[in-house]
């Protein structure tokens, strides 16, 4: 059987977020009550069957250490393979489009050479979907390209930051591009090269150092002779504020969340042993997700409550995500919201954003 | 192995059959509790949270989901690999085997575990019991007295003192008596089921006790009253906190409902003498658009689109639209189908209730569902 090694990048942010990733990594912007972005690449991983997995870091890797540790929550803390830190270059955090930097990788190149894997999978960390990359790794083997990219089919290009994909008749990639109108193919960030074929890459293109492996096969496709995959399953990609709001309000949809979090394909995070939410009898909580350890007492709709925050009475929280630790005070109003972590909005505070434009603030602030 | 000052030997292996459905498939301390916890959860993290760092859990009644939970007490942080969690069965030996005959059998049978940690004093606990208690400050009396038996003791109302083992102390807090039950007692400090032991003293009585044939090899009807008898220096140490039994189903359920109260005194929101429990990886829960969720305790991965007024539900459980779920306990994984209408009622785990039953009981007592049930789905 062909065996696949993983390697993750979590080494880019841009600028699109606000505060919010400012002092963040796209991979650990939390999620979904409960998660970071991270977590989805990473038991991905662990799901298919890949139990050898680098992450390279950025260079501000401090929350992202805080929350992966040595891969213990993704069963990746092991004797045989498990979880490899690979620190990454400096520059590259400051990079928006870069996600695979070839800097990067030949930094870490030891944890590419040293294995004896066939294949080796790449994985962006700001893209939230649940999939199981046996299917991928398996037509990949029977092609026998070099490189198979996985892309999702997505009605509007034109919303989309990164990479399209034009896929020929034969379902071969003919051409790589950074805009799309209409229905297009959008590259997921993942993808799966022969190990072998890597490392030569490597060599060949050691003096662009600077470049992103994804520019350099968008150059070469000619020559390699590259692969498509298709994903069908949901892809919510956080690539600015907007999107960030849009794909956790996602998880409201009964059909994305029973995909994302009911498969026999779990999410694994850091587990941090919070008691159950208590309601109190002043509660009243519609089509919202809220996580372990809140207290509600208030009034909560269409929103995402993270961790241990607390909802008072009379306050009101309407198409908000609140992070961990959020304290909204009695009679206070927030609506199209999102709230950094211990964030504390006072007493009869009124606080909205725009309906399409949620407004942000930054951890630790009190209102 | 290093030498450890005191390790504590947890009592898991008893049925709890006053529980009925609920330990049928179960054993007591595996049984969940408060949504997310199992009633393990408490002692373990009161060691955790009192320094102390080895544990033998002694198992006999049905271990599945016991073992399964306690895995290499990772979730307690107790996976040292000086220390940590043991997981101590029934063994056979050349001789032949035999399960353990009372709870001084269980720690006779392992007395080569407690050695192997050569401590100077055992912590024994019996794991099902509500409480938060740092068993650090009743070391430190044990060691000040210099006994050689602290026994953990709380003051009950007078007149529910009969249903309690009953020690009578001296002014210098030394027990001067134990009665099991007493119909007249002459004390009301009863004894929690928490022991520590001088180990030489406590291995002493074990390999005595053990050749007595008339022994029914029970700490609080044998071990006790032997070192009484021997004059041994016993010594009661008052607890004074939220302590409360919940080996009854009304006991259980009062104490979870306890857990809600706005002055609740067992608070599982502090972060001082947290609660870690083993908790399985679910998203966090989801409140429909036309669900009402008041008063209540809710878990990680729950699904709620029906109602829930005054009760908690544990991970993964599902109330469907216009079902109606009242003053109830429903554990973990359980689904209540629409048009169904329960109250005070617990159901226990991995139970689906029928759509549309109505369970309450006319004399307003608490309904336990289990999976045999005539409102359980096959």
């Amino acid at each position: 059987m062909k065996t696949t090694i993983g390697l993750i990048s979590a080494n880019y942010t841009n600028e699109k977020f606000g505060t919010l990733a400012a002092k963040r990594t796209l991979a650990s912007l939390p999620y979904g009550g409960r998660y970071r972005l991270i977590d989805f690449p990473l038991s991905n991983m662990i799901n298919s069957g890949i139990s050898t997995v680098g992450l390279i870091t950025p260079y501000n890797y401090r929350s992202l250490m805080d929350h992966v540790g040595v891969g213990k929550a993704w069963s990746l803390g092991r004797k045989v393979g498990g979880m490899f830190i690979l620190p990454g270059s400096v520059y590259g955090v400051r990079s928006s489009a870069s996600k695979f930097l070839q800097r990067d990788i030949i930094q870490n190149r030891r944890y590419i050479d040293r294995d004896t894997a066939d294949y080796v999978l790449f994985c962006g960390s700001n893209k939230v979907f649940n999939m199981d990359f046996r299917p991928l790794i398996e037509q990949h083997e029977r092609n026998a390209y070099p490189i198979t990219l996985a892309y999702k089919k997505v009605e509007h290009g034109e919303n989309c930051d990164g990479f399209f994909l034009n896929v020929d008749d034969s379902g071969k990639v003919a051409g790589i591009r950074y805009n799309a109108e209409g229905e297009a193919n959008y590259f997921l960030d993942c993808f799966v090269i022969d190990r072998e074929f890597l490392i030569s890459f490597i060599n060949w293109f050691d003096a662009l150092s600077y470049m992103d492996v994804m520019e350099i096969v968008m150059d070469s496709l000619n020559d390699i002779g590259v692969d498509a995959y298709e994903f069908q399953g949901y892809v919510g990609a956080v690539n600015n504020l907007d999107d960030y709001m849009r794909v956790n309000m996602d998880l409201l949809n009964p059909e994305i969340r029973t995909e994302l979090f009911n498969s026999e394909r779990k999410i694994f995070t850091k587990v941090q042993d919070e008691p159950p939410v208590l309601y109190r009898p002043t509660a009243n909580v519609k089509n919202s997700i809220i996580s372990a350890g809140c207290i509600v007492e208030g009034e909560v709709e269409n929103s995402i409550i993270f961790r241990s925050s607390h909802i008072k009475p009379g306050a009101v929280v309407k198409n908000c995500i609140i992070m961990q630790h959020g304290m909204i005070c009695e009679d206070a109003y927030a609506a199209n919201m999102i709230c950094d972590k211990y964030v504390t909005i006072g007493r009869g505070a009124r606080v909205e954003g725009g309906a399409d434009h949620p407004f942000v603030i930054g951890k630790n602030q009190e209102l | 192995m290093q030498k450890k000052e005191c390790i504590a030997m947890l009592l898991a292996g008893g049925q709890g059959s006053r529980l009925g459905v609920l330990t049928r498939n179960n054993a007591k301390p595996a049984v969940s509790f408060g949504g997310k916890y199992r009633i393990i959860d408490f002692s373990l993290s009161n060691c955790v949270n009192s320094g102390i760092d080895t544990v033998g859990v002694l198992i006999q009644y049905r271990p599945l989901v016991l073992n399964h939970y306690l895995g290499t007490g990772e979730a307690w942080d107790l996976d040292s690999s000086d220390g940590g969690v043991h997981v101590l069965p029934p063994y056979a030996t050349e001789t032949g085997g035999q399960w353990y005959a009372g709870t001084a059998d269980a720690i006779y049978h392992n007395i080569d575990f407690v050695d192997s940690y050569n401590p100077e004093y055992v912590l024994i606990l019996s794991g099902d019991h509500l409480y938060k208690m740092n068993y650090n400050l009743m070391l430190a009396e044990h060691k000040a007295k210099g006994a050689d038996l602290t026994v953990s003791v709380i003051e009950v109302p007078w007149e529910e003192a009969s249903r309690f083992g009953i020690m009578t102390v001296d002014e210098d807090e030394r027990i001067v008596k134990f009665s099991e039950k007493p119909k007249e007692p002459d004390s009301n400090l009863a004894s929690m089921g928490i022991y520590i032991f001088s180990w030489p003293v406590l291995r002493r009585a074990l390999l005595e006790d053990h050749m007595d044939p008339t022994s029914d090899k029970d700490f609080g009807k044998n071990i006790i009253p032997r070192l009484l008898a021997a004059d041994m220096k016993l010594y009661a140490y008052r607890f004074s906190g939220y302590w409360k039994d919940v080996g009854t189903i009304e006991s259980y359920y009062n104490a979870q409902m306890d857990l809600m109260r706005e002055d609740a005194e067992f608070n599982i929101f502090e972060s001082e003498m947290r609660i870690f429990s083993n908790s399985n990886i679910y998203p966090p829960h989801y409140v429909g658009e036309k669900a009402v969720v008041s008063g209540s305790l809710i878990c990680n991965g729950c699904t709620i689109d029906g109602e829930v007024r005054g009760s908690i539900l544990g991970s993964g459980v599902v109330v469907e639209e216009g079902a109606v779920v009242e003053d109830s306990i429903l554990l973990p994984h359980t689904k209540i189908s629409r048009g169904c209408h329960i109250v005070r009622t617990i159901v226990n785990e991995n139970v689906r209730i029928v759509a549309g039953s109505e369970i309450r009981d006319p004399n307003g007592e608490i309904s336990v569902i289990g999976e045999n049930s005539q409102f359980a789905e096959v």
